[in-house]
């Protein structure tokens, strides 16, 4: 697997600091990047990661040290010289522009750097669509015509990301970092993704993953760069860390990895769902959810989990089938009336499905509440709003004391918190999650887990929707597992483990229900 | 490779769909073609109604009308491609206008008339360029921004430049306005001429689409509306993309001034303030989304087209003029309507 040992670095951090006014954001980090490598950059939020990335693409000049790239010494990079050298950076929003062409997409980014960035030129679409060709091609899709000409906002993620990583090698990529590339991707897309790493690999291109997911960095294979409070703590070959080592560098304390779920289901149920269907989606759905009970349901992303997940909260009607909640049979036909019933959702995209990004921690706890916290005059009562919000906060270990701070400016896992925390303000009956931990590092999962918890032992049933198997045998009484668009498999979450759970994602109908 | 393969067939459109394009479809991809379809069962309707509609009188009359308000229209496309919008252009159009016209009478009578064309697209270009300068260094919204430069550069007319109408224009534009591209006899004889300056809207439309088509720079304008930060990033200069689509958009706007003099033989300090929502109205209706980064040239060319049918063909079937307002009015709501189910799909 390693391709190191014959060449010289092809960039190597020496000593490096970073400070921001009082932030002392990189204390003295060295690295070394070998052609044809991969790396796997680990360390909770607010740990250096992006600063170092930052200095590597050239967009934060280092206060100290020294960059020596392809054997020549740099106090710092400026941008277009690390486009020169050829280091690419796939942002972790793809940085795409939505309403231009796959095609420029990959290609203008030539013609802008060929002419220094001058714009007044004409545009040489012939040079761009063969660029473009060639680099699809090499991300393993085929430059149709069709795929070729459609605006990047109308593909799905995971084409987006590879039109991405094609920008990212049109040109002569030497290192390809990539910012969190499978928070979103299904299992399938991101074997594909793995498969194209080896492939950049072996033409001799170093990749610099910068990740929360261990499963993935395990597969991919090549060295671990571990920071932590703006140090690099560890460096070397990934196969000699267990995960508990690396949970222990990255966060500096012990994470167990075993089950947060010690409570149990409490007498009676909470929710049915029976011979439930949504037109191709799903269908013959049936299951029933205890109080207090925390079930997983996992599938591929075609499998109709999330169908199944947006049905239960109203987003997406039943064509067949009935919901009895408490016995009583019931119909959710919009997200209002999920809420009126007590019935929660946090979304997958939490970023432009669940929160007003830049509004406060306080506005974004107090949404759900607003008609509690107005006196009959239609005021808002501030002060009540503001003491419910710290409680939110504090309960799920929101790490701010400030509930005025946009929510924008918060890491991803505490961004997460703030969007589970407002159902605490209604204290919901039922609580469906989608990916709860989705993007978001080791030690805040630790705290999400311990809210999720704590609110079963409450006597909230939640309904955790993920393809984090870990996640689920972890939190869950018992795992349902969808395929195809039927309910295929229950297992103990307890005795299950994850290949189990695999089998039954990936077989076909028949195979499982043999 | 098996898998790549997966990945690319089920969530890309598949062939059956781009074979054969639904109405919708075709709609969603271009929505200039719903204004389109507008302007010419407009047509149609009118003329059958009124066949005195397709007489050469009336339609010289909408070519000659549709010049002011079309150049105009590139301008606020190309802006409005660009993420901003621009509400100054009139005023833009009325200062360069006025102050040309007033220089030349009082200072040079016989400046030739290329100079002055130049002077007054020049001017446009710098104060547009001062808009765009502003934008980008003042990092405000691009509708404060000019509506602030709206009232500065109208208020700087009426208070330093002048506020009498000037009737008796040099004979050099005066030429200008008249000179015949071609020339029909109309009804009882009457000899109805389309003036050389209309070609001056396809000149500039060609341009135009020649920019946005076959340079970086419009490449770059698109990507910039598309999302500024993005495009930044990327390394598009936004500071040239935005002092340029400004000055564009003034260029044309004191080119349409000074046409709009010509042609009426007067200028009139008053004159072109308070037509900058008809003309957005029309970059809007040509398919161009008011958040930026979509539209073309042809479907602002539509979109002129119908504002320009709806004013000057209504009263030929019998509608009063006053009911112009109300039907451009369901028009554009009509197309928002078919915009915002293309969004949602």
């Amino acid at each position: 697997m390693s391709h190191s040992d014959t060449s010289r670095p092809f960039l190597e951090l020496r000593a490096i600091h970073k400070r921001f006014g009082g932030v002392h954001a990189l204390q003295g980090v060295d690295m070394l990047i070998h052609p044809g490598e991969a790396y796997h950059l680990l360390g909770e939020n607010g740990c250096g990661k992006s600063t170092v990335i930052k200095v590597i693409s050239g967009v934060h000049a280092p206060s100290e040290g020294e960059i020596i790239l392809d054997g020549t010494t740099f106090d710092s990079l400026s941008p277009i010289q690390a486009l020169e050298a050829g280091i690419e950076t796939v942002y972790q929003d793809l940085s795409l522009l939505p309403n231009l062409t796959v095609e420029e997409n990959i290609a203008l980014g030539q013609q802008l750097v060929s002419g220094n960035g001058r714009l007044m030129r004409g545009l040489n679409k012939k040079l761009l669509a063969e660029t473009a060709a060639e680099a699809i091609r090499n991300v393993g899709l085929s430059p149709t015509r069709e795929l070729m000409k459609s605006p990047t906002a109308e593909l799905p993620l995971a084409i987006r990301q590879r039109v991405a990583i094609a920008r990212a090698i049109a040109s002569k990529a030497r290192l390809v970092i990539m910012d969190e590339p499978t928070t979103s991707l299904t299992r399938k897309e991101v074997d594909a993704l793995i498969e194209l790493v080896a492939k950049l690999r072996a033409s001799n291109v170093a990749v610099l993953f910068v990740t929360h997911k261990l499963e993935e960095s395990y597969r991919i294979g090549g060295q671990v760069i571990v920071f932590r409070d703006g140090q690099c703590v560890a460096q070397g070959k990934i196969e000699d860390y267990s995960r508990a080592d690396l949970s222990k560098l990255m966060t500096g304390r012990e994470i167990e990895a075993l089950r947060y779920r010690q409570g149990k289901p409490m007498d009676g149920e909470m929710i049915r769902i029976r011979d439930a269907g949504s037109g191709e989606a799903f269908f013959d759905v049936n299951f029933a959810v205890k109080k207090g009970e925390i079930l997983g349901i996992t599938g591929l992303s075609d499998s109709g989990r999330n169908e199944l997940a947006m049905a239960m909260t109203g987003h997406l009607g039943l064509t067949h089938g009935s919901i009895e909640i408490e016995g009583k049979p019931t119909r959710i036909p919009s997200p209002a009336a999920a809420i009126a019933l007590g019935i929660g959702y946090v979304p997958e995209d939490r970023l432009s499905e669940g929160l007003f990004i830049q509004k406060s921690i306080l506005e974004n706890e107090i949404t759900l509440i607003f008609n509690k916290l107005t006196n009959r005059f239609g005021m808002i009562n501030a002060g009540k709003g503001r003491r419910e919000a710290s409680r939110i906060a504090e309960l799920m270990t929101v790490n701010t004391k400030d509930i005025d701070l946009p929510v924008g400016a918060l890491s991803g896992g505490n961004q997460q918190k703030v969007l589970i925390g407002r159902w605490l303000s209604i204290e919901p009956r039922i609580l469906v999650l989608h990916g709860p931990t989705v993007g978001v590092d080791v030690g805040s999962k630790d705290s999400i887990y311990r809210a999720v918890q704590a609110m079963a032992e409450r006597g909230i049933s939640l309904i955790i929707v993920s393809d984090d198997l870990p996640e689920l045998l972890q939190n869950c009484d018992r795992i349902l597992v969808m395929n195809r668009g039927e309910m295929v498999d229950e297992l103990d979450a307890e005795t299950a483990d994850e290949k189990q759970i695999y089998r039954s994602m990936l077989a076909s109908i028949r195979e499982a229900a043999e | 490779m098996t898998m790549v393969q997966d990945m690319s067939n089920s969530p890309i459109p598949t062939p059956e769909e781009s074979a054969r394009p639904s109405l919708g479809e075709l709609f969603r991809r271009r929505p200039e073609l719903v204004s389109l379809t507008i302007l010419i069962v407009l047509c149609i309707v009118v003329a059958a109604i009124n066949p005195a509609f397709l007489q050469a009188s009336s339609l010289i009359d909408m070519g000659r009308a549709s010049v002011v308000t079309g150049l105009f229209a590139l301008g606020v496309f190309a802006i409005l491609a660009a993420g901003g919008i621009d509400v100054s252009f009139p005023a833009i159009a009325a200062l360069t206008m006025y102050s040309a016209t007033l220089f030349v009478i009082n200072v040079w009578p016989t400046a030739p008339m290329a100079l002055i064309v130049a002077s007054t697209v020049i001017g446009g270009a710098g104060l547009g360029a001062l808009n765009g300068w502003m934008v980008h260094t003042l990092k405000v919204p691009s509708l404060i921004v000019t509506v602030g430069t709206q009232y500065l550069f109208r208020g700087i007319l009426l208070a330093f430049i002048g506020t009498v109408w000037l009737m008796e224009l040099p004979a050099q534009m005066t030429a200008f306005g008249k000179a015949p591209l071609l020339e029909f006899n109309g009804v009882n004889d009457v000899i109805v001429t389309l003036p050389m300056y209309f070609l001056i809207f396809p000149a500039a439309a060609i341009v135009t689409w020649y920019m946005f088509n076959k340079t970086l720079m419009g490449r770059a304008i698109f990507a910039t509306g598309g999302n500024a930060d993005v495009a930044e990033r990327l390394g598009y200069n936004q500071r040239i993309v935005h002092v340029f689509v400004f000055a564009f958009s003034g260029a044309l706007a004191g080119l349409a001034g000074i046409i709009h003099v010509c042609a009426n033989r007067m200028a009139n300090p008053f004159d072109l303030v308070g037509t900058e929502i008809e003309v957005i109205a029309a970059v809007v209706l040509g398919g161009a989304r008011i958040t930026g980064g979509t539209g073309t040239v042809f479907g602002t060319i539509t979109g002129v087209l119908l504002i320009t049918v709806v004013n000057n063909s209504l009263v030929l079937v019998g509608i009063p003029s006053t009911w112009q307002r109300v039907v451009v009015g369901g028009f554009i709501l009509l197309a928002a309507a078919f915009f915002v189910k293309r969004q949602k799909k």
